[in-house]
């Protein structure tokens, strides 16, 4: 972290409105990143992130080291996804997962039908897996950042996505194949 | 670095952060070189490529559109509305530690404070203690000359109130020059109205300059102060230069000493004659002088005298030549700050006074407006008039000690003559009380007495009484008594002498005895009221005690009692009880006891007699007999037997029972503001604890 955000983090932790602005423009998107990675809902998401940055701004002082700010955003708006979601969950698992077309039987190079596979794919993964996703193809972050937002070291975050990856490739096989 | 082995082991990461592109520029290279020996990883990386293309296809319908961050900001807006800069900068205060620990300290001592003030303990300290000290010392320090005098007298004699004994302590340390003060005052006074108040201060710095510089410095001073003194004091006495002339630091003091003293002399004008002589040689004067004549022809009165204060305990030692000293009380009033208040409310009075007039001089303005200056004008003279005199008055009082002498001529309590009162009081049986009230009343026309009341009461059963008081001539008092005597049998009779001192106390050798007329009571009253000889009371037991009392009765009659009372009762537990009292003569008494016997079991007989002074026949005196006649209660009462039995128990259990319900309610009252603190003790130190794990898991997560 460069030295002129670290000022707006602290600034941001003393109360200075104009620098939480700031670091909400340049964060909400990851933010989104993490929620959408827990819910898998973009409206849902989108008032997980406003909830998570009011809440972030009555309880900043909290925040000693501005160093670790970004990661206690995120970890705010994951527990608060995290929330949302298991007051979501009074619907029946199974249902919900019947909903969603197993990708396994769905077959034809239709766009739209890829794309369900995608999600549904992804809905089967890890949390975890599914946010290091997220905060990699919705803004296509470097490794750098998506590592500071989780608190994750390098190789862990490596990790992570390859396993992902991996796991997507398995489900999504036949339509991998059907491609070739 | 990782070698061709590891990578083909752990390929997953690498493809991933391949296809991200996220490699470093070695590992890259690595990677190639693996891909190009590995048939197998190549084919997964051209899976991993397409994987990632459909991924990024698929989220990118979900990705935020472009104005979401704008979205975001204002619902932020919305939620937090922005607050005032006093609030903000509060709530951001309070968030300090530094802040947060001044608030608990500054509530704790408020509470601390609060404490204090409800249970009324002095918050100030020690402050008042020290400023008495400083009092006691000012009071030292003013009384210091008249100490000096003090201990040059033999210390039995010395008779000073309490500030006086404190002072005699710091006698040796403490000086002061009453004659310096006394000459500044001089100054002032003989200055006058003429003399406005700024120069009579500037005479003042002068003293308090010489009193400043040293002893030697001072003595010159106090010279060239001294033809002020002596003007002032020939219009009075002598002038004797010399006296009590010690250095003072301290001369600018206005001290004002007065003396109270009280005498017992041998004779009123001897001793004022004396006084006036004692005042002159001390350069004072008699002021006032006033006597009384008292019915015994002894005189006493007061006089009050001033005298120099300097000269004040020599004087009090000469008074104490004149007769026994009673009483003596020395004061000093230190007047010191009102006397220089009041002098520089004159100086500000004086400028105003100028200020005005000079207005009056120069600004012709409107007539109204002139008017309202002369009232203000001539407020502020009068203002200074009264300051003026208030400040003349104080000098008097400082220039001269007022010593008031109360005189006494010796034997001053002495009666001027002696009353003999002799009264008697005689008590009067009579079988015919009237008759005998109407012979009393026929002896005093004959005899030289008087009646001064007479009253006979009849009650309604028809016994009457009889009451006069009598005034007798001295002389015939002894004869006539006893002729009244004479009219009934006498119950008792008391005689009392007092002899009355008139106009004073104690005894005097000379004084004349009178004797005043002698006051005679008499109370006549019948026979019966006789008090009884022998009283006895007695119960006897019987089964039928309506029968019996009757049948005791009629026994009683026979032997010629007199039945002076009779009751008859039942209880509710059945048992009867008659009370009969009987007056029957002392010699049919025996007869009329032994009669009872026969009437049931006799118990408890009491028999007390009276014997009382003089003749009574033995015969025919009274004696009363109290009988109760009673049967035994019904011997199984309501109250027990099983069904009672249990019913006390129920009864006494069910009080029990609302007793500890009581009890509980007090525990509950004791314990419950306890129990909620406690509770919410538990509370603050869980959401710590909580909150303590929850940062602890965070930062789990970010290792």
């Amino acid at each position: 972290m460069d030295s002129t955000d670290r000022d707006i983090y602290k600034a941001a932790i003393r109360g200075d409105r104009d620098a939480f602005e700031l670091i909400i423009r340049a964060s909400s998107r990851n933010l989104f990143a993490i929620a959408y990675g827990v819910l898998q809902d973009r409206a849902e998401a989108e008032d997980v992130v406003q909830d998570a940055f009011v809440k972030a701004w009555k309880s900043r002082w909290r925040v000693r080291d501005p160093e670790k700010f970004p990661a206690w955003l995120a970890t705010i708006a994951r527990h608060r996804a995290r929330d949302v979601a298991r007051t979501r969950r009074s619907v029946p698992l199974g249902q919900e997962l019947s909903d969603t077309p197993d990708p396994a039987n769905a077959v034809g190079d239709d766009g739209d039908n890829v794309h369900g596979q995608v999600h549904a794919a992804l809905a089967a993964l890890p949390e975890t897996h599914r946010i290091a996703l997220t905060l990699r193809y919705f803004d296509a972050l470097d490794y750098d950042t998506i590592q500071r937002t989780l608190g994750l070291t390098n190789g862990a975050l490596r990790g992570i996505l390859g396993r992902a990856l991996q796991t997507m490739r398995k489900r999504m096989q036949p339509a991998l194949n059907a491609l070739e | 670095m990782p070698t061709i082995q590891d990578i083909h082991e752990d390929i997953e990461p690498w493809l991933a952060a391949a296809v991200h592109d996220q490699l470093s520029e070695g590992e890259r290279a690595q990677f190639q070189e693996h891909l190009a020996d590995c048939e197998s990883c190549r084919r997964l990386h051209q899976e991993e490529l397409t994987m990632s293309q459909m991924i990024s296809s698929a989220l990118e319908e979900t990705k935020p559109d472009i104005a979401f961050e704008q979205r975001i900001v204002s619902a932020f807006h919305r939620k937090v509305p922005n607050r005032t800069g006093f609030s903000m900068l509060l709530s951001n205060l309070f968030r300090n530690r530094a802040t947060q620990l001044t608030a608990v300290a500054a509530l704790l001592l408020g509470l601390v404070q609060l404490g204090r003030m409800v249970t009324g303990e002095d918050a100030t300290g020690p402050t008042p203690r020290l400023t008495l000290h400083r009092d006691l010392l000012t009071s030292a320090a003013n009384e210091s000359d008249d100490v000096r005098d003090e201990v040059r007298r033999p210390p039995s004699t010395v008779r000073s109130d309490v500030s006086g004994a404190v002072v005699n302590a710091r006698a040796a340390k403490a000086k002061t020059d009453p004659a310096k003060t006394h000459s500044t005052n001089a100054a002032v006074g003989s200055a006058g109205v003429a003399k406005s108040a700024p120069e009579a201060t500037q005479s003042f710095a002068a003293a308090n300059s010489g009193a400043a510089s040293t002893d030697a410095a001072a003595a010159p001073e106090l010279v060239e102060e001294e033809p002020v003194t002596s003007e002032m004091m020939s219009g009075h006495d002598q002038p004797e230069p010399g006296t009590a002339r010690a250095p003072a630091p301290e001369a600018n003091r206005k001290l004002v000493r007065n003396a109270r003293v009280e005498l017992e002399i041998i004779k009123f004008d001897d001793a004022v004659q004396k006084i006036v002589a004692f005042a002159a040689e001390d350069r004072g004067y008699v002021a006032t002088s006033s006597s009384q004549k008292q019915a015994n022809g002894k005189l006493h009165g007061e006089v009050v005298a001033k005298v120099l204060p300097e000269n004040l305990d020599r004087f009090l030692l000469k008074l104490r030549g004149l007769g026994e000293l009673k009483n003596q009380t020395l004061g000093t009033e230190d007047v010191t700050k009102q006397y220089f208040d009041t002098d520089s409310r004159l100086k500000n009075a004086h400028v105003m006074e100028q200020r005005l007039i000079d207005i009056l001089k120069t600004k012709s303005t409107k007539v109204a407006d002139l008017l309202e200056v002369e009232k203000e004008l001539g407020r502020v003279r009068a203002s200074i008039e009264e300051m003026q005199g208030a400040l003349k008055y104080m000098d008097a009082q400082v220039q001269f000690a007022t010593v008031t002498i109360t005189l006494a001529e010796k034997d001053m309590d002495e009666p001027a003559a002696f009353l003999l009162k002799r009264r008697a009081r005689l008590a009067l049986f009579s079988t015919d009380v009237e008759k005998t009230f109407a012979e009393v009343k026929g002896v005093l026309e004959s005899a030289k007495a008087q009646l001064s009341s007479s009253t006979l009461d009849r009650d309604s059963s028809g016994e009457a009484t009889a009451q006069l008081v009598l005034l007798i001539v001295p002389e015939e008092a002894d004869a006539l008594i006893e002729r009244i005597k004479g009219m009934g049998r006498v119950q008792n009779y008391t005689e009392q002498t007092d002899r009355v001192a008139q106009g004073g106390t104690g005894m005097a050798q000379g004084a004349k005895v009178e004797r005043d007329k002698v006051q005679l009571s008499i109370t006549i009253s019948r026979n019966e009221q006789e008090p009884a000889l022998q009283t006895t009371s007695l119960r006897i037991l019987t089964s039928a005690v309506a029968d019996n009392a009757a049948r005791l009765k009629e026994n009683a009659a026979k032997s010629g009692a007199e039945i002076r009372s009779s009751s008859f009762s039942r209880d509710p537990d059945g048992q009867e009880i008659a009370n009969i009292t009987l007056r029957v003569a002392m010699k049919n008494y025996a007869v009329l006891l032994s009669s009872f016997n026969q009437l049931g079991k006799v118990k408890d007989v009491s028999v007390q007699r009276e014997d009382r002074r003089g003749v009574v026949n033995e015969e025919t005196a009274p004696a009363d007999i109290s009988i109760q006649v009673y049967s035994q209660p019904d011997i199984v009462s309501d109250e027990k037997g099983l069904v009672a039995t249990i019913r006390r128990t129920l009864m006494q259990g069910f009080s029990a029972l609302m007793w500890s319900l009581r009890m509980i309610g007090v525990a509950t009252a004791f314990l419950a503001p306890w129990a909620i603190a406690f509770g919410v003790a538990v509370w603050v130190l869980r959401r710590i604890f909580r909150a303590r794990a929850a940062t602890r898991m965070k930062n789990d997560n970010a290792e």
